[in-house]
């Protein structure tokens, strides 16, 4: 055989397997129900008219594998995609609800027919060599070809009438000369998995994946962040595609349980972050991955996969996959989605041990002694954890005490020390000192070994209990370009309050005299040779202008919390500016205030920018600002 | 102690002692997978909201403690197994499963530091039930090395009574730290603090370093035969940790600064292990497949010693004290020395498998990712001592070393990553390999 002939031999089976994931996924999954919805069609009546779809697809799921001693798989197939594309061009028309159930019953029908006769005949189309492969490649191209943002877009009508469009095109595909059967290579023999926890697995896995897509696409906020836009949908359609290739190397190399295992965990993975809008976007990574890990897997088996079986058996194991896992496993993911509008974690935790259960026997089988052994151990730590070392109960934390846990459970003290050097500019920036024995009285101490942010051994002092929530909420907004992570998520209960009530309380001994030491900072003379007002516009726009604009997000943001809105500098007044300072006085008393801020009140000072920087910001804060009057 | 017949066959191939390698391996591949993202947050911090409540905080927890107790300790469980005789006879089918149970600890250690569970202190950041359920797997540890001496005291390799002492010696100081983990995890510990810095005083730098130094003189006894003619120098090194150990003593457990001279000129007295260590490394026979990594780790020890002290000195420490510097610093200690010197161990135990590590691709890698590392850290601190806002407000210096920081992280990441699917393949070899070959020795 010519060597280009061999090697794109079996590529019918590639197009048909893509032709019939675009008119499901596309077509029946998306189109049918918009079209349902252009025909005023919702509700009680959407629920019976896709319940007619799941019966039509459950009956000839199980019906089609006792007609083929008539007629051939050829035949079946070409029937079967007929029927498919006379269902999608049908949906054209204006159809009544009567019509409607009689369409959907048909699409149920007809995708029953080509699925379950292509998967169980697989190698009559695919040809004998790299059957897994060819396969993947018809998975990925149909979930890429239906993130193709031009044709996940388009009109209902348009998608109906593609997928009619490509149904013909599956059957002129099987008018092509057959390829060469070959030798069939098929992956490395492994462990038998029985076909009932091979159906239960199967199950839950589309149960996941119809829930988490009925989720994102009806959740106007989810849906922004991972299926909306050009960008979205390329990089969805793209990671379907290379994840499908990678099932089929997985499939190959570690055989079916690991890679629905590992589907399991994407799609589990994804489930959990959809619980939370703000991580979702990672959300969107690991959909895809699950979902084309799992669906190689499902076309896949019937033929490549399973121990080998007659065309009989294959056929009714394909048979009840469709119609259980396949249409049912849909069904229930569709009304967790609608009824809870999440996917409960216990839920993933009980399909999980449905997925993983092959995986685990196998695992208990072929390493009974360190499974035993583990959790053996497992259970006596629990024990001594819960009994001789459970910890006495505490009496009644304070707000205090209960923030001061939520700063070491969170990590704090790996960006933040706590730990002014004496004699070192630490005691200016961060002082004053604390000593040894206030130090040893904590338990522990928190001194921390790498600053990535300011110390905080006396932030209390510094910083208001406003400015540290609102800085929590958005560091970068309240403090320019701050590299620290946001920590909103705290203020959900209880423990943002009590992280800033332990901040606040961080001040000790000797605050007056640093107060009094620092009311009479003045930067050098060098820096204020070198003051440049267009870096100090630079930086007032960056760390000033969110509470001194008028339009400045922060004041935006928390304007009834402050204990005074900060002066628009524009206009002012300035509170602290006196009349009768002389012009050298003020910009002294300016670069004071933008070094160390204003104790006691909202204002934070920058303790760690350069003088240059805030002999800078002075000169131009005093260029902008009006001479203040005797009212200000 | 090996006897004559191990080291004419030092390549052992056991199942045990590969598969301590595959978990070591394991769990530094995870490590620097999450210290690479680490470096990726600090360069891009917009994508700390897509990690919801795993911030950068809880995971360097992560980062740190499974460098500690995963990469540099299970491959020296390893040779634990191989000293004590577990990795043969009717023990050794608990070896694997105790690193199952170990990696199980880990593995919910990982869990707990993410979910927000932490002591508050560096290294012993075991809270809650994972702060117990650890200590359980190191006792679990400790009864299998018991169980194995009690099988094999009539063996040959236990046929001195000076090696019997030693392993029972050893069996008493390791059945003290699943205790000694538990009690200093617990938040009334809290070593002696150096009141100018807030670190750790010379007396305690110097107590774990000699710390370190002794299970350097320890292990070539249960890894290689030593040379004949070698008693002179194995004698001085003794007397040298002796020596230290009892100045150690002498400098007392107080908060004290490192401007005391006594501080500093006592931590300076390592500095007599650059050449002493090298000489007593070459009092033993090793496998010759060790050499290249022997002296990586030798050339990282002399390293260490150096810089160790030098950044201890007053005003130098004073300068980089909380900056990037001692980042740079702590890694000549975790990635450069403690990682060349487990390789090395692992070399000398894996035998003819040693090849794993020995690719010169993954040694270059590694080691030149190290060295650049560190060079960038300390040009990142030297700023930062000078102007805490190089680190505090990103500037494109700042980021431009951290860009190259990122891509010595990824480097180290393929580094490991090549000699765990390198032991991968090993490990994947049927297993009735291993046990006729440990038949054969046990034989």
């Amino acid at each position: 055989m010519p060597r280009g002939k061999s090697t794109f031999s079996g590529w019918q089976g590639t197009v048909l397997v893509a032709i019939t994931y675009v008119h499901f996924l596309i077509f029946a999954q998306f189109a049918f129900l918009k079209r349902m919805a252009s025909l005023g069609i919702a509700d009680a009546h959407l629920k019976a008219v896709m319940a007619a779809m799941a019966f039509g697809g459950i009956l000839f799921s199980l019906l089609v594998p006792r007609v083929w001693k008539s007629v051939s798989p050829h035949a079946c197939l070409r029937l079967g995609l007929l029927v498919s594309s006379v269902a999608a061009f049908s949906t054209l028309l204006p159809l009544t609800l009567a019509a409607s159930f009689v369409v959907a019953f048909v699409i149920g029908v007809g995708l029953a027919v080509v699925t379950v006769t292509i998967v169980t005949f697989l190698p009559v189309w695919t040809g004998g060599r790299d059957s897994l492969f060819k396969v993947a490649l018809g998975t990925g191209l149909g979930y890429f070809l239906c993130n193709f943002p031009p044709l996940f877009t388009a009109s209902p009508e348009a998608q109906a009438i593609t997928a009619g469009v490509l149904c013909l095109v599956g059957i002129v595909v099987t008018l092509a000369p057959a390829p060469e059967p070959g030798a069939q290579s098929t992956p490395e023999p492994r462990e038998p998995i029985p076909f009932v926890l091979v159906l239960i697995g199967f199950t839950a896995l589309v149960w996941l994946d119809s829930a988490a897509f009925f989720i994102i696409q009806n959740s106007a906020a989810l849906k922004a962040v991972t299926w909306q836009g050009s960008l979205h949908l390329w990089m969805n359609g793209t990671l379907h595609l290379w994840a499908a290739l990678a099932a089929a190397f997985l499939l190959r190399r570690r055989g079916l349980s690991f890679t629905l295992a590992a589907a399991f965990c994407a799609l589990a993975a994804a489930c959990l972050l959809l619980l939370d809008p703000r991580p979702s976007l990672l959300a969107s990574i690991f959909y895809p991955i699950g979902v084309s890990l799992y669906s190689v897997a499902l076309v896949a088996y019937p033929s490549l996969l399973a121990p080998s079986a007659s065309a009989g058996e294959r056929g009714r194991r394909a048979g009840w996959l469709y119609a259980v896992a396949g249409w049912i496993g849909s069904a229930m993911g569709i009304g967790m989605g609608q009824n809870l509008g999440h996917v409960p974690a216990a839920f993933i935790v009980a399909a999980g041990l449905g997925v993983l259960s092959p995986l685990l026997i196998q695992l208990f089988r072929h390493r009974r002694r360190e499974v035993v052994l583990t959790v053996l151990l497992a259970i006596v730590a629990l024990y001594l954890d819960r009994g001789p070392l459970s910890v006495k109960a505490h009496p009644a934390l304070s707000q205090v005490e209960r923030g001061r846990k939520v700063y070491i459970s969170e990590g704090c003290i790996h960006c933040h020390s706590q730990y002014v050097r004496p004699n070192s500019p630490d005691v200016l920036m961060w002082g004053p000192v604390e000593s040894i024995a206030d130090l040893r009285a904590q338990h522990p101490p928190l001194i921390g070994n790498r600053r990535q942010g300011p110390d905080l051994t006396q932030v209390g002092l510094r910083r208001s209990p406003l400015w540290l929530k609102a800085h929590f909420c958005n560091p970068a907004e309240v403090s320019g370009s701050s590299i620290m992570p946001t920590f909103c998520f705290l203020f959900n209960d209880s423990r943002g309050d009590d992280l800033v009530a332990y901040l606040a309380s961080l001040h000790g001994q000797g605050s007056d005299q640093h107060i009094a030491e620092i009311s009479h900072w003045q930067p050098s003379q060098d820096a204020w040779t070198h003051a440049d007002a267009a870096l100090g516009e630079r930086i007032y726009h960056q760390r000033c202008a969110t509470c001194h604009a008028s339009d400045g997000q922060t004041r935006l943001a928390w304007e009834s919390g402050f204990k005074r809105l900060p002066p628009d500098l524009a206009t002012g007044p300035y509170f602290r500016l006196s009349p009768a300072d002389a012009a050298g006085a003020r910009l002294q008393r300016l670069a004071r205030i933008t070094k160390f801020g204003i104790p006691g009140t909202d204002m934070p000072g920058h303790e760690y920018l350069s003088d240059h920087d805030i002999t800078s910001v002075a000169v131009w804060l005093s260029q902008i600002i009006a001479q203040p009057t005797q009212q200000q | 102690m090996l006897t004559r017949d191990d080291i004419a066959a030092p390549c052992d191939k056991s199942l045990a002692v590969v598969s301590a390698a595959w978990h070591g391996l394991f769990w530094l591949v995870f490590a620097n997978g999450v210290g690479t993202l680490l470096a990726v947050l600090l360069l891009v911090p917009a994508l700390n909201p897509i990690l919801g409540e795993w911030t950068y905080g809880r995971w360097i927890m992560v980062h740190m403690n499974i460098m500690l107790y995963g990469w540099t300790s299970l491959p020296l469980v390893g040779f634990l197994f191989r000293v004590y005789g577990a990795d043969r006879g009717a023990v050794a089918p608990w070896c694997r499963p105790i690193l199952w149970v170990w990696s199980a600890a880990l593995a919910v250690g990982v869990c707990s530091w993410l979910s927000g569970h932490s002591s508050g202190k560096l290294f012993l950041d075991w809270s809650g039930y994972a702060r117990v359920f650890f200590p359980v797997a190191l006792a679990a540890l400790w009864l299998l090395l018991l169980a194995a001496l009690v099988r094999n005291r009539n063996h040959a390799s236990n046929a001195h009574l000076a090696t019997k002492a030693a392993k029972l010696a050893g069996l008493f100081i390791l059945a003290m730290v699943p205790f000694l983990l538990y009690h200093s995890a617990g938040p009334d510990f809290y070593p002696a603090v150096n009141p100018d810095t807030g670190g750790p005083t010379g007396a305690s730098q110097l107590e774990s370093s000699l710390g370190i130094v002794a299970v350097m003189l320890v292990l070539p006894f249960g890894l290689a035969h030593r040379n004949p003619a070698s008693r002179r120098i194995l004698l001085t090194a003794w007397f040298v940790l002796i020596a230290e150990s009892v100045l150690c003593v002498m400098l007392g457990t107080s908060d004290i600064s490192h401007r005391v001279p006594a501080q500093y000129l006592s931590l300076g007295t390592l500095l007599v292990w650059l050449p002493l260590m090298p000489a007593y490394y070459c009092a033993f026979a090793w496998h010759p497949e060790t050499r290249r990594w022997r002296g990586a780790f030798l050339w990282w020890w002399s390293a260490l010693v150096v810089t160790g002290w030098i950044f201890f000195l007053p005003g130098v420490l004073d300068r980089f004290k909380f900056t990037d510097g001692l980042v740079g610093h702590s890694f000549v200690a975790m990635a450069g020395f403690t990682s060349s010197l487990i390789i090395f161990v692992s070399i000398q135990l894996l035998g003819q498998h040693g090849w794993i590590f020995n690719r010169s691709r993954s040694f270059y890698a590694w080691n030149l990712s190290v060295i650049a590392y560190i060079l960038i850290m300390t040009v990142a601190g030297w700023r930062e001592g000078f102007d805490p806002a190089f680190t505090i407000v990103p500037g494109p210096a700042r980021n431009l070393l951290y860009s190259l920081r990122l891509v010595t992280g990824i480097l180290m990441l393929l580094a490991s990553l090549d000699w765990l699917v390198d032991a991968s393949t090993v490990l994947r070899r049927p297993s009735s390999q291993f046990t006729h070959q440990a038949q054969e020795k046990a034989a």
